[in-house]
């Protein structure tokens, strides 16, 4: 680990990268039907026109319509949550924050499963109109639910960790009671299927859910990475920031917007998956440095690598079933995530009294 | 903003219906280390802190040449202006290169340049602490932190050759809990910058250091301006000694310069 420190952070960000293309390799290719990388190869020759198009169809269709828009898909929204995670952490200045802690998720749930629901055959999701509707009304409930958690838990920019923990219970109940009520009372299948909206899952993955995702993304990361400086100046309080030209009302508001547009579009698209938020910037803070300008590029590439790999687990481990991904990460997180209180209040050891 | 001359008219902070400062006039010397005196609770801190910019008063205006202060561009105001403050994050999980990096945010856009780096260098080397440049900041003694801080503010307002403007430096009891050791580097630093364009203003504790450091005074008492002084020669005893509620003695050494010794 401590020889990883050194790094310079070129090297890490290609490191993963090089993990990253592997694990889109390995998640391409591995589910109920193996595609070889020759395979796989073979395919992406034929969709760029470089050689004519094989006699398997159903093969061929298996990989462009279901198995290839869920890699790309799952790959943009564990980038999202890395991202999401680091930035709530840099604005909350704690490092047990996500957006499943906050209730940026289950608000931005609760929003989708409104239109999903009440949209019915008006705004089926195939409707152009609900195509708009879906991200538009998770981006809107996610921003109050995110702003509600905030206002609570901060004041003079210190975050009251035990305020934030129940303002944040108490928000995702609430919206978890909603979403719940709108699944039981809804008829469309899909929507009635709870555990798609608490526990996420990309078996329903298609292109127009992946290219949201990803141009909501590629959007919101654009403008992430200017600000990997004021998170940095942050960590010295808000009054030191301030001299060094960071105006931190300005910034606390548009980065909640930046992560609420993102994290609200990825969950509308594939339910609320916790923990990885949490877990992507502990890990790099670990291997090199809590550096937001080195944070936020790289929990996107974690971030991305970590939910391509779990998502190989959810389509292995019952076959030819598979677990709704949040199960896994749940499983994992939250032990993570008690490890990192049980350390928090050792370092507060002193006042606790 | 060339000229940033440090005026505030008339200003007044109430918190909480405490009146904190009252009815200040005064206006900071360019190029010289201005030092706020007072006892504990005069207002010396808040007085600094909205000289600095940090908060509006709440009656009254601070002026950075003739503009108000709120009125700057942040970034614009940080390339001029920095602030080593009193109580600072104990535990910044970073590097010490990258605390000290911080002071040039101001300066790029993305990515620091070249000179960014170089300058981050050299403020390191100024303090002392080029050798804990990778140390990471939480291992560093109390000392060694204020070091640290100092570089980056420092770097913040580090002067280019071709860059003709002025700066400012203002320091918020920037001594206090360092040993005598560091005390001395911090106010020798920081003096070495009035020759590069840069006006410094400090609050101090430590009367003797305070009278050897500064070149004009100011004293605080009850949030009021009672005294305002050019040489420490120029205060008189009597007020030291009601403000701070001491018997004061002057003690002239054989190299004729004079030290204060001070008894409840």
């Amino acid at each position: 680990m401590s020889a990883l420190r050194q790094l310079p952070y070129r090297q890490i960000y290609l490191a993963l990268m090089l993990l990253l293309a592997m694990s889109l390799i390995a998640s391409a290719s591995i589910g109920t039907i193996v595609f070889t990388p020759l395979d796989i190869a073979t395919f992406l020759g034929e969709a760029l026109g470089l050689s004519p198009t094989g006699p398997d169809v159903l093969n061929h269709n298996v990989f462009f319509l279901l198995r290839l828009p869920r890699v790309v898909l799952c790959g943009f929204t564990g980038a999202t949550l890395g991202v999401s995670g680091t930035l709530m952490q840099g604005l909350f200045r704690n490092p047990i924050v996500e957006p499943g802690l906050t209730g940026t998720s289950a608000g931005a749930a609760l929003g989708a499963a409104v239109v999903f629901v009440f949209g019915g055959t008006a705004l089926s999701f195939a409707s152009p109109l609900a195509t708009a509707g879906v991200p538009l009304l998770a981006f809107a409930c996610s921003f109050a639910t995110t702003m509600i958690v905030y206002r609570l838990s901060t004041t003079f920019g210190r975050t009251e960790i035990f305020t934030l923990l129940l303002a944040g219970i108490a928000i995702n109940a609430m919206c978890n009671a909603g979403t719940g009520f709108l699944s039981y009372i809804a008829r469309d299948p899909q929507a009635r299927n709870i555990t798609f909206w608490n526990l996420g899952t990309f078996t329903t993955a298609d292109w127009r859910g992946a290219l949201v995702v990803a141009t909501a993304f590629a959007a919101c990361f654009m403008l992430a990475l200017h600000h990997g400086k004021s998170l940095n100046a942050l960590m010295l309080g808000e009054e030191d920031a301030t001299y060094l030209g960071v105006e931190p009302d300005k910034l606390i508001f548009r980065l909640i917007v930046i992560n609420t547009v993102m994290v609200s579009v990825a969950t509308a698209m594939v339910g609320v998956i916790a923990f990885v938020g949490l877990v992507v910037p502990h890990l790099l803070r670990m291997i090199r440095s809590a550096d937001y300008t080195f944070l936020i590029p790289a929990s996107a590439l974690l971030g991305a690598l970590l939910m391509e790999i779990v998502d190989i687990v959810a389509r292995l481990v019952i076959q030819p079933a598979e677990l709704p991904i949040g199960i896994i990460t749940a499983l994992l997180g939250a032990p993570f995530f008690l490890w990192i209180l049980i350390l928090q209040r050792r370092a507060m050891g002193g006042s606790y009294g | 903003m060339a000229d940033l001359a440090v005026r505030l008219l008339n200003v007044s902070y109430a918190s909480n219906g405490t009146q904190i400062l009252s009815g200040i006039d005064l206006c900071f010397r360019p190029g010289l280390f201005n030092v706020v005196l007072g006892p504990n609770g005069a207002g010396k801190s808040t007085l600094i802190r909205i000289a600095a910019g940090s908060f509006a008063p709440s009656s009254g205006k601070v002026l950075y040449g003739d503009i108000p202060a709120l009125s700057f561009d942040a970034t614009t105001l940080a390339r001029r202006r920095a602030v080593l403050s009193q109580q600072i994050e104990l535990s910044l999980p970073l590097r010490v290169e990258d605390v000290v990096l911080m002071g040039r945010y101001p300066h790029y856009r993305d990515a620091p340049s070249i000179r960014d780096k170089e300058i981050v260098s050299r403020a390191l080397d100024l303090v002392d602490m080029a050798g804990r440049r990778h140390q990471p900041y939480p291992t560093l003694s109390g000392g060694e932190r204020q070091k640290t801080h100092l570089a980056r503010v420092l770097a913040q307002i580090w002067d280019d050759d071709d860059d003709r403007d002025e700066r400012i430096l203002f320091l918020d009891e920037p001594t206090t809990s360092l040993d005598i050791h560091y005390q001395i580097h911090l106010l020798d630093t920081a003096r070495k910058f009035l020759a590069r364009r840069c006006t410094i203003v400090a609050s101090l504790h430590d009367l003797n250091m305070a009278f050897d450091y500064g070149d004009h005074f100011f004293l605080l008492d009850f949030g009021r301006l009672l005294c305002e002084a050019n040489g420490a020669g120029s205060i008189p005893k009597e007020l030291i000694e009601r403000v701070y509620r001491v018997r004061a003695e002057m003690i002239a050494s054989a190299d004729q310069i004079a030290y204060w010794r001070f008894r409840l």
